[in-house]
């Protein structure tokens, strides 16, 4: 009994040693922590990969206003009004409206997106002090839907923005083919 | 002279830092020891089932990982199974691969989280700052594949939503060079640790005919001797194209089924799935990883039960489509759920302080047990 007793204490004293020897060896070891936000040279947003799902941002220029996000979208956050002028048949988006306080950033409205005009930045800062300013209004005055060009784009506003879009767009799988789609201009 | 005592209820939870989650337990107490713990579980019940009959099969993808936030490719996995089972998809075989990494990664960094507020929840708090070091690196990883920390939403109906980025094999391989070691070191931290051990072992003895009265699944089921694997007995994916081993309890601390056999599971099937991240990033082959499903995702009339071995264990998805764009009904058998079930028999006669260490040992996840 008293053999027992003592060689567990023993035993205890040993392996607490044991595991101090490896709480002792991270003493000398660089930290792993980062210190945020402002104790690293780069701002975190800008370490985050590109696939990383941040708050959803739309570049309205490349928008055609195909819905694709609207329906794709589980639980409603994207509004979206699109209407035809009569006068020069074109579409008109005259609300683009998204609910970042309900939005649970799944990513499945980025991923139908032809142009990559809606996307997730790297951005999650999105505190703020009431619900309504949560809603990002894309549209301040109603707008003419892009339209894609036949052949190469033209407009040398748009191209930047395009290739963001479709650098986007190509990082997710493509059903059916192993090579990523082929890049817009 | 004997003390006159009486029998007292004492109420633990729901917000009680060690019940992992919203649990709630009402306890009968004599003294010290414990006559019964009623667990009263709801608390996070969120109709995730119901939500599946409103949003459809591909919307429904997002939620899945809500039903067990800690090891989410495993419920993303599930129900893209049972759509595909449905609809009569099937998965490029890359894309396959792309889910065993994943997930193999995922139950890596779920039993990480278990052993260390295991270890946390009896009083060590360094295990858990090594745990989640090593936790915090694969999700760093997870991000970079599918651009989230927690809700993955990494899986489609027929494959996977992203390709592994260029670079990211060889990334993944060389933090498996880095666990290996790691894993011995978190060994001679805590797991044999004498006070350690003296805590866990012959707690919670759960006998292997009582593992499988009480329907238990996973690793609390193995902890109790008995070799039951998904993985290996019914198996999905392409799991048998792997060399890996079942841990099973073996009783060496103590009795066979206490809290520390299943602990040692947990440390143990971490190796394996090292092993089997080894053979699924070398042998990786090229492809498409998503096969070509409608976007608006009509499955026949039918039925369908489909069980993936999550880190919780056997859990299973069963489904019923009627023809039209959102499922008729769909139920979620998960292992926690059975685990609680259970605590109600475990802990008569057990001592106050060690139904933490119960409760960590079946490794329970409060959203699993209502979703």
């Amino acid at each position: 009994m008293a053999k027992s007793y003592f060689g567990n204490i023993k035993d205890a004293i040993t392996t607490i040693f044991e595991g101090l020897a490896v709480t002792a060896s991270h003493l000398i070891r660089k930290p792993y922590t980062v210190q945020y936000p402002d104790r690293i040279p780069v701002r975190v947003q800008d370490t985050l990969p590109i696939r990383y799902r941040g708050i959803l941002e739309v570049d309205l220029d490349i928008c055609t206003g195909c819905l694709a996000c609207e329906r794709a979208c589980p639980i409603d956050c994207i509004v979206i009004v699109v209407e035809k002028d009569k006068q020069t048949r074109q579409m008109l988006i005259s609300q683009f409206d998204i609910d970042i306080a309900k939005c649970m950033y799944c990513g499945l409205c980025s991923e139908p997106c032809p142009t990559g005009s809606i996307h997730h930045t790297t951005e999650f800062e999105g505190a703020d002090f009431s619900l309504e300013s949560m809603i990002r209004r894309f549209v301040p005055e109603p707008i003419y839907a892009y339209k894609p060009a036949k052949g190469p784009e033209t407009d040398p506003r748009i191209i930047p923005i395009l290739n963001r879009g479709m650098r986007y767009v190509n990082e997710f799988a493509q059903p059916g083919s192993d090579k990523p789609a082929e890049k817009v201009a | 002279m004997s003390i006159r005592t009486e029998e007292m209820t004492l109420n633990m939870g729901p917000q009680h830092p060690s019940t992992h989650g919203v649990l709630r337990f009402v306890i009968k107490a004599d003294g010290e020891v414990m006559r019964e713990a009623i667990p009263d579980v709801g608390y996070l019940h969120r109709s995730i089932e119901k939500i599946a009959e409103k949003v459809g099969y591909h919307g429904f993808m997002p939620y899945t990982d809500r039903v067990d936030y800690v090891s989410a490719m495993f419920t993303n996995q599930g129900w893209a199974m049972a759509c595909e089972r449905l609809g009569g998809i099937v998965v490029p075989r890359r894309g396959e691969y792309c889910r065993v990494i994943a997930a193999e990664f995922n139950r890596i960094a779920s039993h990480l989280l278990s052993v260390g507020t295991m270890g946390m929840d009896i009083g060590a708090m360094t295990p858990f700052t090594h745990a989640i070091r090593e936790r915090e690196m694969i999700n760093d990883l997870i991000e970079e594949l599918c651009g989230a920390r927690l809700t993955f939403n990494y899986m489609r109906i027929g494959g996977v939503g992203w390709d592994l980025p260029p670079g990211w094999r060889e990334k993944a391989l060389a933090y498996l060079d880095h666990f290996d070691p790691i894993w011995e070191e978190y060994n001679a931290l805590i797991s044999y640790n004498k006070i350690y051990v003296e805590r866990l072992a012959n707690v919670g003895v759960i006998s292997t005919q009582d593992a499988i009265d009480y329907n238990l699944v996973g690793p609390n089921l193995r902890g109790s001797g008995f070799k039951w694997d998904i993985r290996k007995d019914i198996p999905y994916s392409v799991y048998p194209e792997f060399d890996f081993d079942v841990p099973v309890g073996t009783g060496e601390f103590g009795t066979l089924g206490d809290a520390m056999d299943r602990y040692m599971v947990r440390i143990r099937e971490m190796r394996e799935s090292s092993k089997i991240l080894r053979q699924a990033l070398n042998r990786i082959p090229d492809g498409p990883v998503l096969a070509k499903v409608p976007r608006n995702f009509k499955p026949k009339a039918g039925e369908c039960q489909v069980r993936v071995e999550s880190s919780r264990g056997d859990m299973g998805w069963y489904a019923v489509s009627d023809g039209s764009a959102y499922p008729w009904r769909v139920h979620v058998r998960t292992g926690s759920f059975a685990a609680m079930g259970m605590i109600n028999k475990l802990s008569r006669g057990l001592m106050i302080a060690d139904l933490v260490t119960l409760i960590a040992s079946l490794d329970v996840i409060a959203p699993e047990i209502d979703r």
